[in-house]
């Protein structure tokens, strides 16, 4: 289902009102993208199914401190979820067992952009901006954002100390902000 | 090539998630005092989402919804009732002013509590809840003895459903879900024995719901089905 921004800022404002259908579609267009999220970075079901249902509660709970100004309502939701799942992870240590084959399913497209034109754009220029990255700098944005690997996991990842990680990751995020503001 | 100054390198490795668990804590206990960070943090979920926008979806189990709306289906009976008691605290603090204001149906019951509240004279530890699905007559009467840890929930006006159970529940801020304190046998009182006895003030400031479960209970450990009775603990003795 595609909807616009404007669409998506409405439903959010009806659910700060209170409305259960505006809710139930917010969820409906919203759900399978933001567990897929969840999946991805927790890798484990269960727990990917307990953090969505809370950040849905805190979805409905929040609802009115929403900003349009400052995000849509995907990037906030989307930061709802992720930053609970990052915690999720960082508080076990070391990674949990890995669900090889969750993994596989997950590990397949990039991109398949499901909300609305503008968004569309977001995802294309910012794809553009990560090719223009070195092929290991780029991949370790995807492993950090899309697989929640710390600094820590990117280090013995990719054999080097977490101080290199460090610069080479702020290396990589300024050079994306300078191609993003272009 | 551009470089990020401390507070935009922190917001952005923030919002990457690269931060360890130490950092990450430190990051959010600066938000308030730091608009700043706030802002950063902000903008640099604005440059990153879109990468979670390339994730295949994948579609969650179909009874999620559900579980949602019965966590929010809990949250707002606690928050009318936590206007309703405000109210009826205006009008008194002894919950019998209190339980005086309900209905012609909970003042019967009140004589009940009276005669328990004699015999446990000696013991503050009893507390009473009834369970009522808004304004409607009181469905069960809950009491609960703190110091046995003993839950006593009696079906007063309460319908019985075939192949279904009420499953009763305790919603706490401190408790990340309902906890569930067993399922109303056949019957019209059932004993619930309470492991890990929370303390008085747990106790004082939950509120208690009952909510309609497929036949033995819910099968998740957090209520299905939806919440039909609920009401708040007062002190039953001085």
């Amino acid at each position: 289902m595609q909807l616009t921004r404007k669409q998506l800022d409405s439903l959010i404002g009806a659910v700060a009102k209170g409305d259960e259908a505006a809710f139930a579609e917010l969820y409906q267009v919203s759900s399978s993208k933001l567990f897929a999220v969840a999946l991805r970075i927790l890798r484990n079901r269960e727990a990917a199914e307990e953090v969505l249902q809370e950040s849905y509660f805190r979805v409905w709970e929040k609802a009115g401190d929403f900003n349009p100004a400052l995000a849509s309502p995907l990037t906030w939701m989307a930061a709802i979820v992720r930053n609970r799942c990052i915690d999720e992870v960082r508080r076990k240590v070391p990674r949990g067992s890995t669900d090889e084959s969750l993994l596989e399913n997950l590990e397949s497209a990039d991109e398949h952009p499901i909300v609305g034109l503008e968004r569309q754009e977001d995802v294309q220029r910012l794809m553009r901006c990560m090719e223009g990255l070195e092929p290991e700098k780029k991949q370790m944005v995807r492993l950090a954002y899309l697989d929640g690997m710390s600094r820590e996991d990117l280090a013995a990842k990719f054999g080097r100390p977490e101080g290199t990680i460090k610069t080479w990751l702020h290396r990589s995020l300024a050079q994306l902000k300078g191609c993003l503001e272009q | 090539m551009n470089e990020l100054d401390d507070i935009d390198g922190l917001a952005a490795e923030y919002v990457l998630g690269t931060l360890n668990r130490e950092e990450r804590l430190s990051v959010e206990s600066r938000l308030l005092s730091e608009p700043a960070l706030k802002a950063g943090i902000e903008a640099w979920q604005r440059r990153l989402t879109p990468l979670a926008d390339t994730v295949t979806p994948v579609l969650p189990p179909p009874n999620l919804y559900n579980k949602i709306r019965a966590q929010i289906g809990l949250s707002a009976h606690v928050i009318s009732l936590k206007a309703r008691e405000r109210q009826l605290t205006q009008r008194g603090n002894r919950w019998r002013n209190a339980a005086a204001a309900m209905t012609a149906m909970a003042a019967s019951l009140v004589g009940v509590v009276a005669i328990r509240e004699q015999h446990y004279q000696q013991m503050p530890t009893q507390f009473v809840a009834v369970l009522q699905a808004g304004d409607d007559k009181p469905a069960f009467l809950m009491t609960v003895d703190t110091r046995t840890h003993n839950c006593v929930i009696t079906a007063v006006a309460a319908p019985k459903k075939a192949e279904k159970s009420y499953e009763v529940w305790m919603v706490h801020d401190q408790l990340p879900k309902p906890k569930s304190l067993g399922v109303m046998s056949e019957g019209d009182m059932n004993v619930m024995p309470m492991a890990d006895g929370p303390d008085n003030d747990m106790f004082m400031n939950a509120s208690f719901a009952v909510s309609l479960e497929p036949e033995g209970g819910s099968p998740t450990g957090a209520p299905t089905g939806p919440v039909l009775f609920s009401g708040k603990l007062m002190k039953a003795t001085p």
